[in-house]
């Protein structure tokens, strides 16, 4: 491998000299090296990366704009490619790669409107890029996101180009003189200047984060600062938003960071301070600072101004009064995040302070049992769940390692000298055995109708507990983990969570694939789902008033799963009988899916088991139903998914029942106007009222069948 | 050009430039400088000083020997502000805080200057600007140098101390010695034992 990749990077090393130095063959080298970055080697990714930065950004002056434009295009899902390596160098190559193949690419689409695919590519490219802003690529994160702050800054000071320049580009400008979204179309299907500026805009707040961040990370805060130079002078619109970060960047109220010493924070805060001084007189010389912030601009100079002198007349660095109004941050990070532990103990292994504090020297079995449990307690409700997890990631790590180094340890020995007592063992231990645990024993189907009935009881009684919901959650407010538990628990269980299950449970859970009717499994089956039904039906008798809704919700379910179950019940019958037929007379079959469909579409699927149950809820209902239970009935009715003929007959007892004759006729008339199915029973039941020998039913009915259709 | 004689001789790649309007020489009184054009060869100077009634002044004076050490350094005084054929800087280092301004403020105008064409192949580079505060006159401009090429070395040579310095405390940290996450403990540390050098820090582009 070594020496192939040497002869590799020989040979590229021609082809760069080939490519620079005759302007013919650079197109051709360029786009060979483009197909070459998907090599593994870093090395080779690396040459990779450094080669085309120097094509893009110094390319020869003979060679056309138009083919360079060419091998941008080309360029955009190699260069992606190669900012997934995990290579600093590599990296910071492919940025200035990308700033340039985003200033050539963005102006090419907007004079080419259509040009999706490369409009995504670049899309890609510019997302992949920012979203590594906000990381610590191509380095791993560590444990204490103040730690990331402080590091990795060669790579982010790289990226804030690539962020001003999308800035830069995706913004209008208050001159004509440098390209910007001032000159794309208005009506580019594309590049749309809302949502381009609003980027643009969002990507700017990214950027004035490190100034407005508690701690003063100084290279990337001066960097921002000086960058900014570029958006006051280009983009006006955006003073209303820079103009008051900067004023109201204040050195003074930064935090020390864990990790700088307090000499550097002094000096962090003298060069922060004079890198501002020098950009908003930068903006005041170009006079760009609108009036309305003019004077608070010139307070803030006079006071860095001022602030310097001072500075000038003493040794910042000497202990001073005033170190008392620094304040330190928090510290979120683990002092000892090592991984690798060297000493083999307890202590080091689950140790994630300060290796040499005097705290990990203390002999915690010293203390009461009662005392321990309670302080454990204590510290894990109090834990920050990220924290832990990464704490106990880090302890997870450093047990693997020593697993590993042990079990190396243990093959060591193995390979020595065996003796007799080993060989036995040997004999013994089999690689090839296999333990099983014996399957459990079957369930009689006694047993399982004892379990399904203690199953319905404990969810009716999860029922009854519904108010004292709020009062668990309350009781663990003091502790974060447990309320953590409770509220994840509670929020996925409501009020009627358990009609839900056990509605599910009969319909579905207990239902056999195989349909076989005459199985016995099928019938024990059904069985068990009865049992369940009962009870839902029994909690409906208990309170028909208050429980219309849950009750109209289980049988919705129930026509619901035996529709569809007996409609594939019914497709694969009919199936089956016209591959017979086709396969006695091919001929005489021509479309035969086309034949099933309609045949299935034009057989009725019954739902006996609906209907049995649907017709027990109303003959249960209806006797006990008074005049002023007109909503709910409605409501029943007009909401159960099926009715038929026989369903009816309630009603038609109704409308015979003087008291109620109102509530039965008007039950009528709803279904009539409502649900166009059952029209027809409807008027067969008014039809045999208006033959009675009752005066008054006769004339209602007739009145119906005379306004709607008779 | 003290720094730049001491930072040359210490073998690294430097470029010396001045930022005022003009290259200005104490002359018979305060109020009457010597001043030449930047460009101007140290060699005319030199022959024109020598060649003043005052000249017994400026060898006293050490104007006369520095300037025969400048010409040995290179052919004539260049201005930082029209130094683009001299190509991008990692570092720059000023000597006086009005220095330093002028810099930082000339790279935030180099940035909004380039042409239409050169700004659409141009790729900002990132430079680091460091102010060592000197006094101006020979002796304390020979006791900066010296500062200055303290500074470098250790910006230098702080990635392999670090490194030897990681492995001494057996630190199994992959993460690799950066120079721009180490400038601020470079600085401070230099400034520690350089209390009457003050600093200023910035990174800028250009």
């Amino acid at each position: 491998m070594a020496e192939e990749v040497g002869a590799i990077v020989a040979q590229l090393d021609q082809a760069r000299e080939l490519a620079f130095s005759n302007t013919e063959m650079f197109p051709q080298v360029v786009k060979q090296i483009l197909n070459l970055v998907n090599h593994p080697s870093i090395e080779i990714q690396r040459w990779c990366g450094l080669f085309l930065k120097k094509a893009f950004t110094s390319e020869p002056k003979e060679v056309p704009k138009g083919v360079i434009i060419d091998l941008a295009i080309d360029a955009l899902v190699p260069a992606k490619t190669l900012a997934q390596t995990k290579d600093l160098e590599v990296f910071k190559a492919v940025i200035d790669l990308s700033i340039i193949l985003y200033k050539l690419v963005f102006s090419y689409v907007a004079d080419n409107d259509g040009s999706h695919a490369i409009w995504d590519s670049l899309r890609n490219l510019k997302n992949d890029l920012i979203t590594k802003f906000d990381s610590q690529f191509p380095f791993e994160p560590s444990y204490d996101k103040e730690h990331d702050q402080v590091r990795n800054l060669d790579a982010k000071l790289e990226l804030l180009k690539f962020l001003f320049t999308v800035i830069d580009y995706q913004s209008r400008s208050s001159s004509t003189r440098f390209y910007s979204l001032a000159r794309v179309n208005p009506q580019h299907t594309l590049i749309k200047q809302g949502p381009m500026e609003a980027e643009a805009l969002a990507l700017l707040e990214k950027v004035l984060a490190p100034i407005q961040d508690e701690i003063l990370v100084t290279p990337l805060v001066t960097a921002v600062m000086n960058h900014l130079a570029v958006v006051v002078r280009r983009k006006r619109q955006f003073l209303d938003r820079v103009i008051p970060v900067l004023e109201s960047f204040e050195s003074n109220s930064k935090l020390q960071s864990n990790y700088e010493s307090l000499e550097a924070f002094k000096l962090s805060k003298k060069y922060c301070d004079r890198t501002l001084r020098c950009l908003l007189n930068y903006m005041s010389k170009s006079q760009i600072i609108p009036p309305a912030y003019q004077n608070a601009v010139n307070r803030k100079i006079a006071t860095l101004t001022s602030r310097g002198d001072d500075i000038r007349k003493k040794n910042i660095l000497e202990a001073s009064p005033d170190d008392t109004n620094i304040k330190k941050r928090k510290y979120e990070g683990f002092e000892n995040p090592s991984k690798k532990i060297k000493t083999l103990d307890y202590k080091h292994l689950y140790g994630l302070t300060d290796v040499n504090s005097d705290l990990n020297n203390f002999d915690l079995s010293t203390l009461p049992q009662h005392i321990l449990v309670s302080m454990a307690l204590t510290a894990l409700q109090r834990a920050d769940v990220k924290r832990l997890a990464a704490a106990l990631e880090i302890v997870s790590s450093r047990y693997s390692e020593v697993v590993k180094g042990m079990s190396q340890v243990k093959s060591e020995a193995a390979t020595g000298d065996d003796e007799e007592d080993d060989d036995d063992a040997a004999e013994n231990f089999t690689s090839e055995t296999t333990y099983t645990v014996p399957p459990p024993k079957s369930l009689s189907f006694q047993e399982k109708k004892e379990h399904v009935k203690m199953i319905v009881d404990n969810f009716f009684g999860l029922s009854e507990k519904n108010g004292d919901s709020q009062e668990i959650v309350k009781k663990q407010d003091n502790g974060s983990v447990s309320k953590e538990l409770t509220k994840v628990a509670v929020k996925t269980w409501n009020r009627d969570s358990w009609l839900l299950l056990l509605t599910r449970l009969a319909t579905r859970g207990m239902y056999t694939i195989d349909g076989d009717e005459s199985s016995q499994d099928v019938a024990q089956n059904e069985q068990l789902s009865d049992i369940i039904r009962q009870a839902l039906f029994d909690y409906f008798l208990a309170n028909i008033h208050e429980r219309v809704d849950t009750t109209i919700e289980w049988l919705n379910e129930e026509w619901y799963s035996e529709k569809v179950t007996n409609e594939e019940k019914l497709r694969d019958e009919i199936r089956e009988k016209w591959q017979q037929k086709y396969e006695s007379d091919p001929n005489s079959v021509d479309d035969m899916e086309r034949k099933i469909e309609q045949e299935v579409a034009s057989t009725p699927v019954d739902t006996p088991r609906y209907n049995k149950w649907c017709q027990k809820v109303l003959d249960a209902m209806i006797p006990f139903l008074e005049p002023t239970d007109r909503k709910i009935f409605l409501r029943m009715i007009s909401d159960l998914p099926y009715l038929n003929e026989k369903m009816l007959s309630g009603v038609k007892s109704l409308c015979a029942d003087p008291a109620r004759s109102k509530l039965g006729f008007l039950a009528l008339q709803f279904l009539v106007m409502y649900r166009p199915p059952i029209k027809e029973a409807c008027f067969n039941v008014l039809r045999e009222l208006q033959s009675s020998d009752q005066e008054d039913l006769k004339e209602e009915a007739s009145k119906l069948l005379t306004k709607y259709g008779q | 050009m003290e720094s730049h004689k001491q930072l040359r001789d210490a073998g690294f790649e430097v470029s010396s430039f001045g930022t005022g309007s003009s290259v200005k020489l104490p002359g018979p009184s305060i109020d009457r400088p010597n001043v030449y054009e930047f460009g101007t060869p140290y060699e005319q100077i030199y022959q024109d000083l020598i060649s003043q009634e005052y000249r017994k002044m400026y060898e006293a004076n050490g104007l006369i020997l520095m300037l025969d050490r400048n010409r040995q350094v290179k052919r004539a005084p260049e201005k930082w502000h029209a130094n683009a054929a001299a190509g991008k800087f990692d570092l720059v280092i000023t000597c006086e805080e009005r220095c330093f301004d002028s810099v930082l403020e000339d790279l935030m105008m180099r940035m909004n200057n380039k042409s239409e064409e050169e700004e659409a192949k141009d790729v900002r580079q990132v430079v680091h600007v460091i102010n060592v505060d000197i006094k101006d006159d020979n002796e304390n401009a020979k006791i900066g140098g010296k500062g200055i090429v303290k500074l470098v070395k250790m910006i230098n040579e702080y990635r392999e101390k670090e490194k030897q310095r990681k492995v001494d405390e057996g630190q199994e940290d992959q993460y690799p010695v950066i120079m721009e996450d180490e400038i601020m403990k470079i600085l401070t540390e230099w400034q520690r034992d350089h209390v009457h050098l003050p600093t200023l820090y910035s990174a800028s582009y250009y």
